[in-house]
């Protein structure tokens, strides 16, 4: 049987207390059938008890149960992230310039996804790292850990010497956009370069709103990353769309949240115009083929030479150059 | 023998030390502030399902279910087992406006997900129900964090031991924690790890 919840004027039946022992129960019912009526009268209901019986009072060797309270991801294994990261930066290196293997590159882009998407969660990545160090640079009051520091640092000081090894095996977002291209269009040189811009103008916005004051500070890259969802396996519908439609996208256009929108490879691309060394289409030993520049999705081979600040570690020129596949051609 | 390094070299490298050096000057000032890990956690004395003298809410508010961005909410209710009353008939666990069944007890619960079990401590006397006391644990496995045992386990009728945590072994850490953004108290704050671990004591309105 169901209580009457509408007090006023309601009249209170007690059938139904023949099973209650306790006084106190019907007082309390009784206080909760006036609570809404009653605002202004004073509280006749008093608790069960009014303070917590506590392992002496209870006694019987009653022992009170653990809160479960489980910590943080330890420090040491954020330590370890920032390992990870580097380990696979150098191994990214290794197998695109050295061994210029496309197979052990996507593999490790696979390895990459796998860890810093699926099982970190796409948290903490450089990308949304920049916001965190605007705010600790500006705000005397806001600091972040030393691993948030060498996540933002290390692929920058990677790509002054070596170009964007980040992007090609590392990034989880690059990867998930790597694994999806399947039938790549060329962009029109002019359309990359102008959508091109549209990154530095993202990352000027992002700085913008986080080095705001604390209350209206805002993390538009975290916010607005098109991937987290799937990594987490949940989100709100419009990102998961907004998502699924990147993915549609790049399976035709090479990795468009990279080359367009990802602020952090605004910066990256910076760093390697002073890069020492890149991919090169190595000019003593070419066919003249072209190739490779059919082959690069990003548009970054332009006449026969790989443009650094636009490479982004595929080795898809190296899988495709006759050169690599069958050494022994001769030049004619 | 070297190659002879050329001006657009030496031009490249000084430029590639130059910021080496930012980079590194950067992190040395960013490290050297760095004081300790901060993470999200609520303050119980704003949240509204958990402050004490708040009756302005009857529903219990469901936004740190809603509006975490983990699968199951980050945020669970908490009980505190050294405030709690351990009481026969607890507001928190029995629905105490539905029927009562033939052992005397509300026949309906109040959670939705049956995340909490209650346990006779020792033996009970069926003849006095007022003295006998329970253990009211939270599965946190099935919480999620809805609130609605928080908001019956204060004043007037609990004694206020369960509260919303953040679960650290859920919560990624968000930049701008998503709940902080659409709580109307304000009650999802960024606070130093030691004291997110603590209990949370003075419960009181802050205003």
């Amino acid at each position: 049987m169901k209580l009457n919840t509408h007090p006023r004027g309601a009249d209170h039946r007690f059938s139904w207390s023949a099973g209650l022992r306790s006084g106190r129960l019907i007082a309390l019912l009784l206080f909760l059938l006036f609570a809404p009526g009653i605002r202004a009268q004073s509280i006749t209901y008093s608790r069960p008890v009014e303070t917590a019986p506590q392992e002496n009072t209870i006694g019987g060797g009653y022992r009170t149960p653990a809160v479960q309270k489980p910590k943080p991801r330890d420090y040491w294994l954020q330590v370890a992230d920032v390992f990870v990261l580097g380990t696979a930066m150098g191994m990214s290196v290794w197998l695109v310039l050295k061994r210029r293997n496309r197979k052990w590159a996507v593999a490790l882009s696979i390895g990459s996804l796998a860890y810093f998407g699926f099982y970190r969660e796409g948290c903490i990545c450089p990308i949304g790292s920049i916001q965190n160090i605007a705010v600790a640079l500006t705000d005397p009051k806001y600091s972040i850990p030393m691993v948030v520091t060498l996540t933002f640092v290390l692929p920058l000081a990677v790509a002054l010497f070596f170009g964007r090894a980040f992007c090609g095996g590392v990034c989880a977002l690059g990867a998930m956009q790597e694994l999806v291209l399947l039938k790549p269009v060329q962009v029109p040189p002019r359309l990359d370069r102008a959508l091109g811009l549209l990154k530095y103008v993202y990352l000027a916005l992002a700085i913008t709103l986080a080095i705001k004051p604390a209350l209206a500070r805002d993390f538009l890259i975290c916010r607005f990353d098109p991937f987290v969802g799937f990594f987490r396996r949940t989100g709100s519908p419009q990102m998961l769309m907004l998502g699924g439609g990147f993915l549609l996208l790049g399976m035709f256009v090479g990795r468009p949240y990279c080359r367009y929108l990802c602020p952090y490879g605004g910066l990256l691309a910076w760093c390697t115009r002073l890069s020492r060394r890149g991919v090169t289409i190595t000019p003593d030993k070419e066919l003249d083929c072209g190739l490779c520049t059919n082959a690069c999705p990003y548009g970054a081979i332009e006449r026969m030479r790989a443009v650094r600040k636009d490479c982004l570690y595929c080795a898809r020129c190296y899988a495709s150059c006759p050169r690599t596949r069958a050494p022994l051609v001769t030049l004619s | 023998m070297s190659e002879p390094v050329t001006r657009r070299d030496l031009l490249n490298n000084v430029a590639r030390g130059s910021v080496l050096a930012a980079l590194g000057g950067g992190a040395i000032f960013l490290v050297q502030k760095a004081h300790g890990q901060v993470v999200w956690q609520v303050d119980a004395s704003r949240c509204t399902n958990s402050r004490l003298g708040d009756s302005t809410n009857v529903e219990a508010c469901k936004l740190c279910t809603t509006e975490c961005v983990v699968a199951l909410s980050a945020v669970r209710a908490v009980n505190e087992h050294s405030k709690c009353g351990r009481c026969n008939i607890c507001p928190a666990y029995f629905n105490i406006t539905s029927a009562v069944d033939e052992k005397g007890l509300p026949s309906e619960k109040q959670c939705p997900r049956d995340a909490i079990t209650r346990k006779p401590i020792g033996k009970a006397d069926p003849e006095d129900p007022a003295n006998n006391f329970y253990d009211y644990v939270i599965d946190e496995d099935k919480c999620d964090g809805c609130g609605k045992c928080v908001m019956k386990c204060k004043e007037p009728l609990g004694l206020g031991s369960i509260v919303l945590r953040v679960r650290y072994d859920r919560c990624v850490n968000c930049n701008k924690c998503a709940i902080s953004r659409s709580c109307p108290k304000d009650a999802m704050i960024q606070v130093p790890v030691e004291e997110a671990l603590r209990p949370p004591e003075i419960r009181h309105n802050p205003e």
